[in-house]
């Protein structure tokens, strides 16, 4: 009988499995589900979360609201949507331009010399050993009134006897785009890298003999079989971002408010418990359904994940 | 090849773990000879957890009293109120002794999580009664003053050619894009409020409309909000003025003198740090022993040395007087620290609001959220 089980390859896999099942039930799957249930509590004068069943929280989210002003029975307020699209577009932003700029650094690392490519990889790797908000104050001090890059611009000028007047570039949206880009570029020069790595060199000698020029080459050969890695960097870029707000607060000034600062302010500063947990699950949809539809077109980037 | 890039990223790990390890051991401390304890309680505990600010307490205080006492210090830090409190709330934390700011005490006292002290075993002569008895706890049940500031309006002479007097100047188009604020909803929306003539801890529905309606006017302008370090944004330049507390503008001012601390005509925010003791607190003779302690004159006078805020505690001024003449008129003459009467009368303690606290926090969204 214990032998059997010992065979039973499903019943290896269970145990192999138990420890993240332990894991993803407890530190993910209950926490979830306490979050649902405090969402559609109500707040208490002191900020306690009194239990219930109230949708009040996910009306106020969609401005939905019967406290009307001009005597309407309801009215809209799009204050909330406005920061859950302003997060989505800087999301959308930063993933778009770090395909960009990722893809021809991939597919010149994926072809250039064997012995050579380890050395670019880790160099691409390097940034990611020092903490992530060491790196965003590192951009601080570059991009200062009077930071690096104004200070070497305005030297050189000096030399060239031209008056500089030094760039506003901290606190900036741009700013903002700069630091979102760095930040997130390894996650996409890795899979695309990954996925153009495995595209055999015969492959593009069968479309030189059947009279493709490179271009025709790259659009029919190249891109469409580096596809899944591009997926696969977009959902590990496109999704961390809609949460993210250091690199906004320390590069954007904290101008703006984004979805994942509207979060932490209501466990924090609101102190509403609910109105927070509400934010969090509309965010945790919102994001699964961009990633639904996208990965409908696109697949899943199986290749990679599988490879 | 990838075994290749796997013995390289082991390498260079090892490499910097090694380094790591070296570069450990903390600098000896100067000269400081620890004072003797001026009533020295028996102390059977062995350890004391204490949850303090960020960089506000002088590190002689630790080595002294695990020298004294032979008690070990574990000191865990936060950066804002609403983080201790959350941490608290949240339950599991044993910490001793935390260092709460007046306006959160009564919602920590109303949920249970402080608990009543005992006088008769705290130096409270020590301290300036100005900053007892105050009315988020009267009586002194529960907390013991530790430090005290303003929040106010902070420019560099040296390039600004219009000073500001009050908080309404700060609306002045020249100042557009060169100001810096706090990221704190109730000392922003507050001001504004004292700008209309309404109460800094108002919860009209009105007023605050009026307030947000005013303030969204005034958001562009700011380039920065920062809770955490705007002296850096100033020294820097990258602002040129704005709103800031008491230890920053003194910072700032020690750095490059043209930075001025002006107390507004609406009057300044006024606030005060306070030590209390969490309920379950386990350490409670170590906690007593600590308090008296560091707050002597000749422990105390320290703050003076680090930490340039408004001193509550009366000895340390008076030690520093005569032992630290240095300190103590630059303490004394500048007007940052040693706050003019007037402008303490003038001012406002921000407190809890309650049911508008969402509120409060709604209108921060909106101001900042405007396209």
């Amino acid at each position: 009988m214990l032998k059997r089980l010992r065979e039973n390859k499903a019943f290896q896999g269970t145990i192999l499995a138990i420890p993240t099942l332990i894991f993803m039930v407890g530190l993910l799957i209950i926490p979830l589900i306490l979050t649902a249930i405090i969402s559609f509590g109500t707040r208490s004068p002191d900020g306690n979360v009194i239990y219930g069943f109230s949708l009040h929280n996910y009306a106020r989210i969609f401005g939905i609201s019967s406290e009307c002003q001009n005597g309407k029975s309801i009215c809209f307020d799009p204050l909330y949507m406005q920061i859950l699209g302003r997060s989505l577009s800087l999301a959308f932003n930063t993933t778009v331009l770090v395909i960009l700029m990722a893809y021809p650094l991939s597919y010149f690392i994926a072809r250039s010399h064997p012995r050579r490519r380890n050395t670019f990889l880790f160099m691409v790797l390097v940034p990611l050993w020092t903490n992530f908000v060491i790196r965003v104050y590192a951009w601080m001090m570059l991009l200062r009134t009077q930071g690096v890059i104004n200070g070497v611009i305005g030297w050189v000028a000096g030399l060239l006897g031209l008056h500089f007047v030094p760039l506003e570039m901290i606190y900036t949206p741009g700013a903002v785009l700069v630091g979102m880009i760095y930040e997130f570029l390894p996650f996409m020069i890795l899979p695309i890298f990954t996925s153009l790595e495995k595209i055999e060199t015969p492959l593009y000698e069968a479309a030189a003999d059947l009279g493709a020029n490179p271009f025709r080459t790259f659009l029919r050969v190249t891109l469409p079989l580096s596809m899944p890695g591009v997926v696969a960097g977009t959902i590990l870029v496109f999704i961390p971002v809609m949460g993210t707000f250091i690199v906004s607060d320390l590069l954007g000034g904290k101008q703006v408010i984004l979805v994942g600062n509207l979060i932490q302010r209501q466990f924090l500063d609101a102190r509403d418990p609910t109105f927070g947990s509400a934010a969090s699950l509309i965010l945790m949809v919102m994001t699964l359904i961009v990633t639904y539809f996208y990965t409908r077109k696109f697949g899943f980037g199986e290749e990679i994940i599988s490879a | 090849m990838k075994d290749k890039l796997m013995k390289v990223l082991v390498v260079v790990v090892l490499a910097s773990m090694l380094l790591a390890a070296c570069g450990g051991g903390a600098p000896a401390s100067d000269e400081f000879v620890c004072p003797e304890p001026e009533n020295k309680i028996e102390v059977t505990s062995t350890e004391l957890n204490i949850f303090v600010w960020t960089e506000y307490i002088p590190a002689e205080w630790k080595t002294c009293f695990e020298q004294v006492y032979g008690v070990k210090i574990n000191h865990d830090e936060y950066s804002s109120n609403e983080e201790m409190y959350a941490k608290l709330l949240a339950g599991g934390s044993n910490y001793d002794l935390v260092q709460p700011t007046d306006y959160i005490i009564g919602l920590m006292i109303r949920q249970g999580l402080l608990q009543q002290i005992d006088q008769n075993k705290l130096p409270m002569a020590n301290f300036n009664p100005n900053y007892l008895n105050k009315a988020f706890d009267p009586g002194n049940k529960y907390t013991v003053p530790y430090m005290a500031g303003t929040d106010a309006i902070i420019y560099n002479a040296d390039i600004v050619t219009t000073p500001p007097t009050s908080f309404a100047d700060l609306w002045n188009p020249e100042y557009a894009g060169r100001l810096v604020f706090l990221d704190d909803s109730r000392v922003i929306i507050g001001m504004t409020l004292l700008t209309l003539g309404y109460d800094i801890n108002t919860t009209d529905p009105a007023q605050l409309e009026e307030a947000k309606v005013k303030l969204a006017e005034l958001i562009p302008n700011v380039k920065l909000f920062d809770s955490d370090s705007p002296k850096t944004a100033l020294i820097a330049g990258d602002v040129d003025l704005g709103i800031t507390w008491t230890g920053e503008a003194f910072t700032a001012q020690q750095e490059n003198p043209a930075f001025t601390f002006v107390y507004p005509t609406e009057g300044a925010v006024l606030w005060q740090d306070n030590w209390a003791v969490p309920t379950g607190a386990s350490h409670l003779d170590a906690v007593y022993a600590w308090i008296s302690y560091t707050g002597q004159g000749d422990m105390f006078w320290l703050m003076l040395r680090d930490f340039p805020y408004i001193v509550p505690n009366q000895a340390a001024l008076d030690f520093a007087e005569t032992n630290q003449a240095e300190l103590f008129d630059a303490y004394m003459n500048s007007t940052i620290t040693n706050v003019p009467q007037a402008a303490i009368d003038n001012a406002h303690l921000i407190e809890d609001v309650g049911d508008a606290t969402p509120l409060y926090d709604q209108i921060w969204t909106e101001v900042k959220g405007g396209e």
